[in-house]
């Protein structure tokens, strides 16, 4: 059985050929992920300006003080209803949109276009268009609310701390939910006909269909949509800051923002260094465990 | 049958079409925006009064050279960075044992990390590597910061390919390697074409980076351009949405071109 | 295996890039990116270049404000890479970086344009720290002015008012014509810049440097008496939803005539002008209540990193070439802005330029001429003033204002104990 030879010096070499193949993108995430969080990390246990030449080491001095202001725990929990809002929001939103155009419905391409255009909207643009959106006195959706007779539920959009994280979460809305759609779509696209059919024959309605049958084989398409969203939710920075700079009065800062200002706004590079730490650590909390999950399908995929 | 049909798509239809229209309304705002002049810019929601494209000769003049180099950082960085992931995620999907586990988990942790904070390191790295302010600095920079998400996406995508025929070609004398390239890699164009319009997005958008790491002309990219229209104390509203609309071409394009393949590569056959 | 050529390619590529960068244009670092201000700058670099052929400057914006320059500058700082020569506002912001020895003395450049006698000592005063010049004034805007819309005036038979109490009686009436009495817009300047009228109005002159030197704590009567005034008639008087918009949102309001007044930087003209809204025939201004004969200013100047010789001689060509009166206008009226340098001929002004010029010139006579306080204040006191600012004026409750109170005095203790504090 000269072929079993030869498998198995192919599977030896397997192992070298993977060691090659794995040496670039480990090179890569050494060099550009461990060695700068390192220096972050390093760079939080001092006090520094960020100009003047020797940073001044405090030890843990950073982590304590944040843990002493309100400030800081309101941009935590910013971060922590923004996530449960990314989680929910753009994918169920997605998902929606995606079962109802998987049907061979008129127009489908143009829709497809439609949902998906603001998803390639870099974020200063999206936040300029809904500085205007929000305008609250003569901004579309003020003006569309009052044409249809609802001008009572028009806001101060922007500028009322108890509904700007609203507001921004309404642009986030309609920025990302193209992506969640076109995950769902695609997942709903890659189910067999036939088992729609089976189904169909057998008396479910279309309800029934898409919960007991369609839903469940779209779980590999939820995995990645809820993954990136949690991603998202954590890093955070772009259309918060380009939108409200975190305000009004600290109303709408999440940690990225509020590290950036620290850093900059204050020069206090140090402590921000710490905002990023813990930044990191809740990110680590939160996302570990789905990571992990992924980790582990490698398993599963292996037992199949 | 007709009828009913119509009846049951009826409502989907219309709730589409709603949802169409508020997706649309704030581009057809900024559409309009783009075509006003400055003394109507004050009306937002107003029609302009006369098509004013003085407003796009104003963004093309100022975007120009930033334009092209957006081209050329996105499109060889998508490439390098499809590539990357291919090589990074083809053997975390055939590995047995712990060791590809703890890599890939490793890699992904990466996704999580916010690119806020590594900018000041990573300046001091890319100009120790003589790369500050140019086209392949960039591309480097693109490249390494997409390895997490690409691995992720080209392993899973990889692991979806029956691996029969992984065997069968190892058995027919093809190496590790030879297979990859040979039949794996060709073999992946869905997957590829997926992955690659979520990086043209994500890369041609960066600003944080080309911010970072750029300064001059010549490597400065649109996204930097758009954020100058849109960020000094006087916001000139109607290049500023002349200069978006142009900018998002291009993603556009190549949505339009690859979104078939997008359709059936995104989940690597999830479906099987 | 064409992939794989592809990439040795690009690596080649990389190995070639990284060798070392060749010197490049002596930059000016502004963000300065659109409109009359991007106008303003581009003339100035125009006029100097021709002043200078043998020292080119290169303009360079950096998308963004005060915060993304600094960290631009940062990262160039420690990279080794300043640029020649960039805009920074004044006093605490050119401290900063005086402090880490990052800084060119300006004393010589200074002498040569004879910066003692060309600019009001309320502007010298800013610019120095210890006594050395660190900065070269060019850009500079009142900030105590209130705009009115002359049509809306004029219909409701009103009269710019004088007082607090005339302030106040003019917004009733604005209000009862259905009109939104005074603008304001969100963010963590526009309200502070509102607030220092009626807290001048109450410590003085001289209170005001108290604060700045960090000897009037907030805590004081004083202060909270200034405090009090504001929320009692700017507050009350602010147009619905304010802290939704952007100012340009809100100057939009005047133009539309929907809002009566907007009590905003001398820039808000430009932005009127561009809009079709002529200065005197649609809008004029009145110096805020308690501030008339007093000229409270923002200001940015141009400072010039240390450097090789040859980009310190470009750098200080351009800021002479800056600094000279033809310079001064050149900026000044593309940028609508007002020249800190007194020789420069104020005929070149607009009718609304012109009374602000005549303002500040008076003041500068009586030697009331007040920067900017968040400048003044060590960086995170001032930031956090202008957060705390902006809340009370969006909820004016008692809370909001010992909130206010007691954060900043601890702040300004903590300032204070680290010897954070100057006395400009």
């Amino acid at each position: 059985m000269p072929n079993f030879q030869l498998m198995r010096r192919k599977f030896q070499t397997a192992g070298m050929t993977h060691a090659i193949f794995l040496s670039l993108p480990i090179t890569l995430f050494a060099v550009f992920y461990v060695y700068p969080i390192v220096s972050t990390f390093n760079l939080s246990l001092h006090s520094w300006d960020g100009f003047s030449p020797t940073p001044k080491y405090v030890g843990l001095r950073n982590y304590v003080v944040l843990l002493n202001q309100s400030r800081f725990y309101h941009a935590v929990l910013n971060n922590i209803s923004w996530l449960v809002f990314l989680l929910l929001g753009p994918t169920s939103l997605g998902l929606l949109l995606a079962a109802l155009l998987d049907r061979g419905m008129k127009g489908e391409s143009v829709f497809r276009v439609v949902f998906f255009l603001p998803f390639t909207i870099p974020a200063v643009a999206v936040a300029a268009i809904w500085r205007w959106m929000y305008e609250p006195t003569s901004g579309l959706l003020t003006t569309i609310l009052q044409s249809v007779g609802l001008g009572g539920l028009a806001q101060n959009w922007l500028g009322d701390p108890s509904i700007v994280n609203f507001a921004l979460m309404g642009s986030m809305l309609w920025w990302t939910t193209g992506f969640a759609f076109l995950v769902f779509f695609a997942g709903l696209r890659n189910i067999p006909v036939e088992y729609i059919e089976a189904a169909r024959i057998e008396g479910a309605t279309p309800w029934q269909v898409f919960w007991k049958v369609s839903f469940p084989l779209l779980w590999p398409s939820t995995i990645v949509v809820l993954g990136m969203a949690a991603v998202d939710a954590m890093r955070l920075f772009d259309i918060v800051w380009a939108m409200t700079n975190g305000g009004p009065a600290y109303a709408s800062e999440v940690l990225a923002t509020q590290m950036y200002d620290t850093a900059f706004g204050r020069f206090e590079m140090g402590r921000a260094s710490a905002i990023s730490v813990y930044l990191l650590v809740i990110a680590g909390l939160i996302i570990m465990p789905y990571i992990h999950q992924l980790a582990k399908r490698v398993q599963d995929a292996e037992a199949e | 049958m007709n009828t009913a049909v119509a009846r049951r798509t009826a409502l989907p239809f219309s709730i589409l079409v709603v949802a169409a229209v508020i997706f649309a309304a704030p581009l057809v705002v900024a559409f309009l925006t783009s075509l006003k002049s400055p003394s109507e810019i004050t009306r937002v929601i107003a029609l302009p009064n006369e098509l004013y494209f003085q407003n796009y000769a104003i963004a093309y003049d100022r975007m120009g050279r930033s334009f092209l180099n957006s081209i050329a950082i996105t499109v060889p960085s998508v490439i390098f960075s499809l590539l990357v992931g291919a090589i990074s995620g083809y053997p975390l999907a055939y590995m047995r044992g712990a060791g590809g586990r703890v890599v890939y988990f490793f890699l992904l942790t990466g996704m999580l990390v916010p690119f806020q904070i590594v900018q000041i390191p990573l300046f001091f790295l890319i100009r120790s590597l003589g790369l500050y302010d140019s086209i392949p600095g960039m591309w480097l920079v693109h490249t390494a910061y997409s390895v997490p998400f690409c691995t992720f996406f080209m392993r899973n995508f990889f692991a979806s390919v029956p691996r029969s025929m992984y065997e069968a070609a190892l058995i027919d004398g093809c190496t590790p390697a030879g297979y990859f390239w040979r039949l794996l890699l060709p073999a992946s164009g869905s997957g590829l074409a997926a992955l690659a319009i979520i990086q043209s997005r994500a890369i041609w958008n960066d600003l944080l980076f080309a911010i970072t790491l750029t300064t001059s002309d010549k490597a400065t990219p649109v996204t930097a351009t758009i954020a100058g229209f849109a960020s000094s104390l006087q916001v000139e509203y109607g290049p500023l949405m002349a200069a978006t609309l142009i900018s998002l071409l291009p993603v556009m394009v190549t949505y339009l071109l690859f979104q078939k393949a997008f359709v059936r590569g995104l989940l690597g056959g999830a479906g099987k | 295996m064409r992939n794989l050529k592809w990439f040795g390619v690009a690596l080649g590529v990389l190995a070639g890039a990284s060798a070392a960068r060749a010197d490049g244009p002596k930059e000016l670092w502004h963000y300065y990116a659109a409109g009359s201000e991007k106008a303003g700058i581009e003339a100035l670099i125009a006029f100097a270049n021709k002043q200078n052929p043998d020292n080119q400057i290169v303009g360079k914006v950096i998308p963004g404000n005060a915060v993304e320059m600094r960290r631009q500058l940062q990262t160039a700082f420690m990279g080794n890479t300043p640029p020649a020569a960039y805009q920074s506002s004044m006093a605490f912001e050119l401290k900063t970086f005086v402090d880490s020895g990052k800084l060119h003395d300006l004393s010589e450049t200074w002498a040569k344009i004879k910066g003692d006698e060309i600019f009001p000592e309320g502007v010298q005063r800013v610019v120095k720290v210890d006594g050395k010049p660190y900065g070269i004034p060019y850009d500079l805007s009142l900030i105590n002015n209130i705009f009115y819309s002359k049509a809306i005036f004029e219909k409701a038979g009103l009269q710019p008012p004088k007082d607090y109490e005339g302030l106040v009686a003019v917004c009733d009436k604005l209000r009862a014509a259905g009109v939104e009495p005074l603008g304001n817009a969100g963010g963590p300047f526009w309200s502070l810049y509102n607030f220092y009228a009626p807290l001048v109005s109450t410590v003085g002159t001289e209170g005001y440097y108290k604060i700045a030197s960090g000897e009037l704590g907030f805590d004081s009567p004083e202060f909270r008496k200034g405090l009090e005034l504001y929320r009692d008639t700017m507050v009350k008087c602010y147009a619905k939803n304010w802290s939704g918009k952007t100012w340009t949102q809100t100057a939009d309001d005047v133009v539309n005539g929907n809002t009566g007044m907007f009590m905003m930087g001398a820039w808000a003209a430009a932005y009127f002008k561009q809009a079709g809204f002529a200065p005197v025939e649609k809008f004029d201004v009145f110096p805020a209540p308690g501030t008339e004969g007093k000229a409270i200013f923002q200001m940015d100047a141009f400072a010039v990193p240390e450097g090789p010789a040859d980009t310190l001689e470009t750098a200080e060509k351009f800021v002479i070439s800056a600094a000279s009166a033809e310079g001064q206008a050149t900026f000044a009226v593309p940028k609508g802005s007002l020249a800190p340098n007194v020789t420069v001929d104020p005929s070149i002004y607009d009718a609304v330029g012109a009374k602000f010029a005549r303002q500040l010139a008076d003041a500068s006579k009586a030697n009331a001429v007040l920067p900017n306080l968040f400048f003044l204040l060590p960086t995170k006191v001032g930031t956090e003033l202008g957060v705390q600012l902006e809340k009370f004026a969006i909820d004016p409750s008692d809370a909001n204002e010992n909130e206010l109170i007691s954060t900043l005095e601890s702040l300004r203790q903590e300032a204070q104990a680290e010897g954070a504090y100057l006395k400009w």
